[in-house]
């Protein structure tokens, strides 16, 4: 880093009691949801504009400074740790909603809002943002969107947040140029479609991590709360009827069939499938019709439906928080991502033959949801820290190698702690395009570094 | 160190953020005040790591973030979920940490464990200021149940002090007071982390109140209800004391079910109720002050959007009011925002420090609210003192 002043810099922007370079402020931003090893910023910041990030931006690239950005802080890959020393952007103070349209069904939020806090305020006016993730109270919007999230809710019919909720973004790029996206690139036309002028630049942010520009500004479908809702649960003894379950559920998404569907394998029970279930929906007759129609394919497979208890207490828990989630340990996420739902086949084979089997390590669990079209899988593991750092790292390690050879897309890429080994090792077009836009729009690599495509390849 | 102890605890933090909560700036008092992670929860479990694995050090700089924390416990509530971390113990270890190492802890801090010490009570005055409230009731020495105020209760609150003890008396309750004798429960002690003579005072307490024959406590102040019921057993390492502890809220509520008083008066005033963090959070003590003002004739309850385990702080606590006034300002102005969206006139509560920080908002904002103990409602009702006291204007002798 260039020998100068970077605080007094800084302060000149945002003031000085939003900028730190004291050690006890620094430490809080040097570890993420996973074993990623300690890194540290040099200052932390915290914008309340775009113009601030703007002129952020405009000191880093001067002074040939990485910045790296942060929302909720709940991510698990290595995703917004500085991988060399640089300025940490931390978004909290952006986390306003600002704008509920109601009669577009559009909400517009700062970056730092999270989901619970948009769902609270959306219900006072009986609408809702049906947010996938189950990252609990912290996760915020732009964070979310900005690594494509998913999860357990709501995945069948609607996918990735990126896929279809996502109207438009404000980003302000690493030269400091503020764009819009979608509509709102055009004088006067509004927040109210993103497909809609040349190509979907949105879809080109959503998933970048950061690298390609810091999110200001979000806007999001939104729709009518749902007054009914079924959950059900079963244990499937075979993956092949898992399978085709997933392939029944995923044929009749176009008739909302199902909302959310959620796996989970214990590793002391290999062969027994949890399947828990979310149906809901605006009509009585329909949620009933759905629910009888997964009713009698459970009994036609000789399946009983069970007490749904257990399925409540996690669907309703996503945007509140998971219960007892580090009971036993910190956690730990590997062989996770994207894959073809026949395939899981695959995944399912890689724990429990090398995990479990072959490695005898009992103490990661497989579980999945199935999105359109495939499976968003993982495998995760509580382990204690420090103790059993060591061990952990090296068995993810290993498994993530099996996985992403064979054909699991890495779901959340981060840095060098993360997926990012397995992405530039496969000399792909579509990598070589990423990084040509990223040297395009980030000629000194100022935003991110080291994150989502090693520095050395940008050189 | 003292946070050795907490080693598990502070390595349990899986970092989910989820004592940050929804809200994220909102929630933690510390954190809307002081911006910083380094004020949250997950902050301070990195900071404690960090100190563990010899990468930071205490230091006079550090102080603002460890003793700005109000230890409301919303943190630690929601840490329930995860880690069941008890954030408010970890705090409690690293401010005496800093007093063990000789780093200066904030002024205010160190003078209010010396005041008790020394005088007895936090405000350094004499043992006759102490028990000035009391002036004109009659108490019964040795009937093995006593009214202890604390030291807030009987310093700034005189008048409500004294018409409380109005209402448990008209209920049938036979008092006994120590009068001179009473001194400080001992929680500054615990909440600067100047804990030298917390076991001797904590012990002589017991011993004192042991030969009285006190069989029961009744205090209306959360943190000297604490004191006796958590923080003096686990200092003398005992399972239980000679007597038992009870909080006023519980009191009254057993004066209401039991029809102990007459609540003859209807007060006709739209009434909100503020959860003191202490017998909220920490001792989930949610239904009874609200059975009781929800029993009294004639008033409309309204509640504000952030209660019970949700509740905001007033920013009394932590000490944080004496150490760091201007943040302790800033969250009691932000929660009687939240008073102020139910359009209540009486803001009620059942805490001595609750009940001052927000009188001190509620004067700073010229608001039409008057800040009321749930006792002095149930002594309108009851006919022991005027409903002149409930004018958002009234300003009592005290
Ligand atoms: C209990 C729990 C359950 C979880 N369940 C799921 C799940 O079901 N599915 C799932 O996908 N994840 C899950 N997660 C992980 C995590 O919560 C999500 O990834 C969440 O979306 C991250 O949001 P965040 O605000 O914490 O983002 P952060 O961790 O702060 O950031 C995520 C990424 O976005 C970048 N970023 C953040 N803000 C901006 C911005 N304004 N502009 C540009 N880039 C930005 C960061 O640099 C980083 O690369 C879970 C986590 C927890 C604790
Ligand atoms: S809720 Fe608990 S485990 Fe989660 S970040 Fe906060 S302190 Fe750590
Ligand atoms: S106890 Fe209260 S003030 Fe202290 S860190 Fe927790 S939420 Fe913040």
């Amino acid at each position: 880093m260039a020998d100068v002043d970077i605080t007094s810099l800084l302060s000149s922007i945002v003031g000085p009691e939003r900028v730190t370079d004291k050690d006890f402020d620094i430490i809080p931003y040097s570890r993420d949801l996973s074993p990623a090893r300690q890194k540290f910023p040099t200052h932390v910041v915290m914008p309340e504009t775009k113009e601030e990030i703007q002129e952020i931006l405009r000191i880093a690239n001067e002074h040939d400074i990485p910045v790296y950005i942060r929302g909720g802080g709940t991510s698990h890959w290595d995703a917004y740790l500085p991988q060399e020393p640089g300025i940490l952007l931390d978004m909290a103070r952006m986390n306003q909603i600002l704008d509920i349209d109601e009669r577009n069904l559009t909400v517009t939020v700062q970056p730092s809002c999270t989901f619970s806090k948009l769902d609270r305020e959306l219900r006072k006016q009986g609408l809702t943002y049906l947010c996938s993730e189950a990252g609990g109270p912290a996760m915020t919007v732009g964070g979310s969107v900005m690594k494509a999230g998913s999860g357990p809710h709501s995945t069948a019919k609607f996918g990735y947040h990126g896929d279809s909720d996502v109207i438009t973004l404000q980003m302000v790029l690493p030269n400091g140029d503020i764009v819009e996206t979608g509509s709102a690139a055009w004088p006067g036309a509004g927040k109210i479609k993103r497909q809609c002028l040349g190509p979907d630049l949105a879809g080109m942010f959503i998933g970048a991590e950061g690298v390609l520009g810091v999110c200001t500004e979000l806007t999001l479908r939104i729709r009518p709360v749902s007054n009914f809702k079924e959950r059900l649960l079963t244990m499937m003894s075979s993956l092949d009827d898992v399978i085709e379950f997933g392939h029944f559920i995923n044929r009749h998404v176009g008739d909302e069939y199902l909302q959310g569907i959620y796996l989970w394998v214990d590793p002391n029970e290999p062969d027994a499938f949890l399947v828990m279930m979310d149906v809901f929906g605006y009509e009585e007759e329909i949620i009933d019709h759905r629910k009888r129609r997964i009713l009698q394919w459970l009994k036609e497979h000789g399946y009983e439906s069970m007490d749904p208890a257990p399925a409540h207490d996690y669907f309703d828990r996503i945007l509140t928080g998971l219960t007892d989630i580090f009971a036993a340990g910190v956690w730990h996420f590997f062989g996770a991502g994207t894959i073809a739902i026949d395939k899981i086949r695959f995944l399912y084979k890689v724990w429990k033959e090398e995990l479990v089997e072959k490695r005898g390590y009992k103490k990661a669990g497989f579980g999945g949801q199935v999105v359109p079209r495939s499976w968003l899988a993982f495998m995760v593991t509580n382990y204690k820290e420090p103790e059993e750092w060591d061990e952990i790292i090296k068995l993810a390690n290993e498994i993530n190698e099996i996985c992403h050879e064979g054909p699991l897309v890495p779901y959340g890429i981060g840095g060098k702690d993360g997926l990012m080994p397995y992405l530039a090792s496969h000399d792909t077009g579509y990598y070589r395009l990423l990084k040509m836009l990223k040297k395009t729009l980030d000629p000194k690599n100022i935003l991110q570094r080291g994150i989502m495509i090693p520095k050395e390849e940008l050189q | 160190m003292r946070i050795d102890e907490y080693k598990d605890m502070i390595y349990a933090c899986g970092r989910c953020n989820f004592c940050r909560g929804q809200e994220f700036n909102e929630r933690c008092p510390e954190v809307f005040t002081q911006y910083w992670e380094s004020s949250t929860a997950r902050g301070r479990m990195a900071i404690a790591r960090g100190i563990l694995e010899g990468k930071l050090k205490y230091s006079e700089d550090l102080a603002e973030r460890i003793f700005g924390c109000f230890m409301c416990a919303r943190c630690r509530e929601e840490c329930k979920k995860a880690a069941q971390i008890d954030v408010i113990a970890i705090t409690k270890a690293m401010r005496e940490d800093f007093v063990e190492q000789g780093i200066p802890i904030p002024v205010e801090g160190a003078q209010m464990a010396d005041s008790a010490y020394e005088s007895g009570n936090i405000f350094q005055e004499s043992a006759k200021a102490h028990s000035a409230w009391a002036s004109g009731l009659q108490f019964e020495s040795g009937s093995g149940i006593l009214f202890y105020p604390g030291c807030l209760a009987s310093h700034r609150f005189k008048e409500k002090t004294n018409i409380l003890v109005r209402v448990l008396q008209a209920a049938g309750y036979k008092l006994d007071f120590l009068g001179d004798d009473q001194k400080c429960c001992g929680t500054p002690f615990w909440i600067s982390g100047k804990m030298e003579h917390a076991t001797k005072w904590v012990q002589d307490y017991v011993d004192m109140l042991s030969e009285r024959g006190v069989k029961e406590i009744i205090t209306p102040c959360p943190s000297c209800f604490r004191a006796f019921d958590e923080e003096y057993p686990s200092i003398l390492g005992v399972e239980t004391l000679p007597f038992k502890v009870k909080h006023t809220s519980e009191v009254l509520e057993e004066i209401i079910e039991r029809g102990k008083l007459e609540l003859k008066n209807s007060i006709d005033v739209v009434v909100t109720y503020h959860d003191p963090c202490e017998i909220g959070r920490y001792k989930e003590i949610y239904e009874s002050p609200r059975k009781v003002i929800k029993a009294l004739p004639g008033i409309k309850f309204v509640e504000m959007d952030r209660v019970r385990a949700d509740a905001f702080c007033c920013g009394g606590g932590g000490g944080v009011k004496l150490m760091f006034s201007e943040h302790s300002e800033k969250v009691s102005a932000e929660r009687l925002v939240h008073v102020q969206a139910t359009d209540a006139e009486i803001l009620s509560t059942i805490c001595p420090a609750c009940e001052m920080n927000l009188t001190h908002a509620v004067y700073k904002a010229d608001a039409p609210i008057r800040v009321l103990d749930i006792a002095e409602l149930v002594a309108v009702s009851a006919g022991i003192v005027d409903e002149e006291i409930l004018d958002p204007y009234y300003i009592p002798d005290d």
